[in-house]
């Protein structure tokens, strides 16, 4: 049985009964159990009832019942999604035993359409970081070369996709979260528009920016799980009113005609030589497409980073405020404490880089320093949306590598965060814009690492992004993961 | 500058016991030196990004209440009160 095969794939030879659900998921089953000693892309596997659901779905394929469109697909998710009678960890001490008492919206979408839940992904902590290296139960590797990271903070999504550890996976992206692990895993991963999809449930980082966003092995599969979970939400006000959108329907459509900016900021000064190169033949390839490529400036987004971190910092400040041991955490007495020391002892058992959020939050935000800091951060993303409005006069689409550099060594950056800070540069212009972005896995390094390609297209755009994505994702010719 | 005390106070803030606060010094002032790059930015305008939503998308103003579930996730004692430390 090949665990290799795409989604949409699975649910034709299940539906076609070539396959069966059960044997599917156990044979996933053995595979987590055999490669996740070392890659670690899992904070919780839930065999039992994975294999129940598997069974029941079986059952219903042979005496021909209805069955969701999913069949019974093995999912990974995001352990910063809430999912009803599985832990929700977010990778954090804090919330080390922490079971919703609710889905997702996502996740109860997936559940209505047969999806099948088979464990929790790793994450940086509360979805804070790059390399998922500052998860509270330790780091993911990256499977295409274990002494690498897998980018992040969806680097337990993005390397479970990748190590065949299921068919695809749900991340967050709030700074390019679900789109670098899906460049250095070799995976596709879509950050959408801001509003496409529901956030209830998602536990809370950065609400003005962070969206939830699929990874899977294929674009098609992108664009099939976007058709269930996105729409509109009457639990998140955030949520568009758009009506349904087939992102499937005529994914093969073709980029003839278009026209693709070249975002000079993004693969200049700075690029990895292979990344770039890499960059450039995949321009290549969609000009002998038919699409006609022009370079486009974007200045405002050299302050990006620091606008960023900034909002992101703020909102996290605010937002994590919330775990104040009594409602949510960590179990310790009450008794002989005061107020203040009791929540102050309990939050000291956030990570260091969390810690080191909130406090940067705490600072951008005080009295004397909102406007030097906050107030300019928000003009900024004035500034770098009303550069991509001009743009997108211009162009259909904008292209860059989606990392500047390749993936690194696990602990190479750890001890620097402005370093590992810079390295999201690509990523976040689509966060503070609201624009969608996709990372389309496109070749790999004379060392065999991963390079990702990024296409990005106007607010609720995702079908042509997905349509241009398709095509670049068909030029490509990528090697089977050996593991 | 970041000082010792600035960064205690901080922590203060929002509310952590930092064990080892000088940890924080060195990388708090690198990251806010490259924040202050937001200060040589040219402005073409006060715009900042603001999206506007109606309301008229609010769900109906009825009581609904929380599951067992819900509660029963809550930290309890034996009387089912919530206990807390001490504010004052």
């Amino acid at each position: 049985m090949n665990l290799g095969i795409s989604a949409v794939e699975f649910v034709s030879q299940a539906k076609e009964g070539v396959i069966s659900v059960e044997e599917f998921v156990a044979k996933t089953l053995d595979r987590i159990k055999k490669v996740d000693e070392k890659i670690h892309a899992f904070i919780t596997v839930d065999a039992q009832n994975a294999l129940d659901k598997a069974r029941t779905i079986d059952k219903k394929i042979k005496s021909k019942e209805k069955i969701g469109s999913c069949f019974g697909m093995p999912l990974s998710i995001k352990d910063n999604i809430c999912t009803e009678g599985i832990k929700t960890t977010c990778a954090s001490k804090m919330l080390e035993n922490f079971v919703a008492p609710y889905d997702a919206t996502v996740i109860s979408r997936l559940k209505l359409e047969d999806a099948i839940i088979i464990g929790k992904a790793n994450l940086d902590e509360f979805a804070m970081g790059s390399t998922t290296e500052f998860s509270y139960f330790g780091p993911t590797r990256n499977p295409w070369n274990l002494e690498y990271v897998p980018g992040g903070s969806s680097g337990g999504s993005g390397a479970s996709v990748a190590a065949y550890e299921c068919l695809a996976s749900l991340g967050s992206d709030t700074g390019g979260s679900v789109r670098s692990p899906a460049s250095f895993c070799s995976v596709v991963g879509l950050k959408p528009t801001y509003g496409l999809i529901s956030r209830y449930g998602l536990v809370s980082y950065a609400n003005s920016i962070e969206q939830v966003g699929p990874i899977a092995k294929t674009v098609e599969d992108v664009a099939f799980l976007l058709n269930i979970i996105s729409g509109h939400d009457p639990h998140d006000n955030t949520t568009a009113n758009n009506g349904y959108v087939d992102y499937v329907q005529d994914l093969k459509h073709g980029i003839s005609g278009k026209k693709i900016g070249i975002i000079s900021q993004m693969i200049g000064e700075g690029v990895d030589k292979e990344v770039a190169s890499a960059t450039n033949t995949a321009i290549s390839k969609l000009q002998n497409l038919g699409a006609e490529c022009i370079p486009i400036s974007l200045d405002a987004i050299e302050h990006s980073v620091a606008a960023y971190y900034t909002i992101a910092s703020a909102e996290a400040s605010s937002n994590l405020a919330r775990y104040d041991n009594l409602r949510y955490g960590f179990d310790f007495g009450i008794e002989g404490y005061e107020f203040k020391a009791f929540v102050s002892k309990a939050r000291s058992n956030f990570g260091p880089e969390v810690t080191r959020r909130m406090l940067l939050g705490a600072f951008v935000l005080s009295a004397g320093y909102y406007g030097k800091y906050y107030l300019k951060a928000q003009k900024v993303r004035a500034m770098i949306k009303a550069q991509l409005d001009e743009a997108f006069k211009k162009v259909d689409y904008l292209i860059s590598p989606t990392m500047p550099i390749l993936p690194f060594k696990v602990g190479e950056k750890i001890d620097d965060p402005l370093k590992l800070y810079l390295t999201d540069i690509n990523t976040i212009t689509a966060n503070l814009s609201g624009i969608p972005a996709i990372s389309v896995p496109f070749s790999m390094s004379s060392s065999g690492l991963p390079i990702g390609i990024q296409l990005f297209a106007n607010s609720f755009k995702e079908k042509e992004l997905l349509q241009a994505a398709h095509v670049l994702q068909e030029t490509s010719n990528l090697p089977e993961i050996s593991l | 500058m970041v000082e010792r005390k600035e960064i205690e106070h901080l922590g203060d803030l929002v509310k952590v016991d930092l064990s080892e606060p000088e940890k924080y010094i060195k990388q708090v002032e690198q990251i806010l030196n490259y924040f202050d790059r937001l200060d040589k930015v040219e402005f073409p305008s006060d715009d900042t990004l603001r999206t506007q939503i109606t309301t008229d998308g609010l769900r109906d103003d009825v009581y609904e209440p929380y599951g067992d579930s819900l509660i029963g996730h809550l930290k309890k004692d034996q009387n089912n009160f919530i206990r807390a430390p001490k504010m004052v």
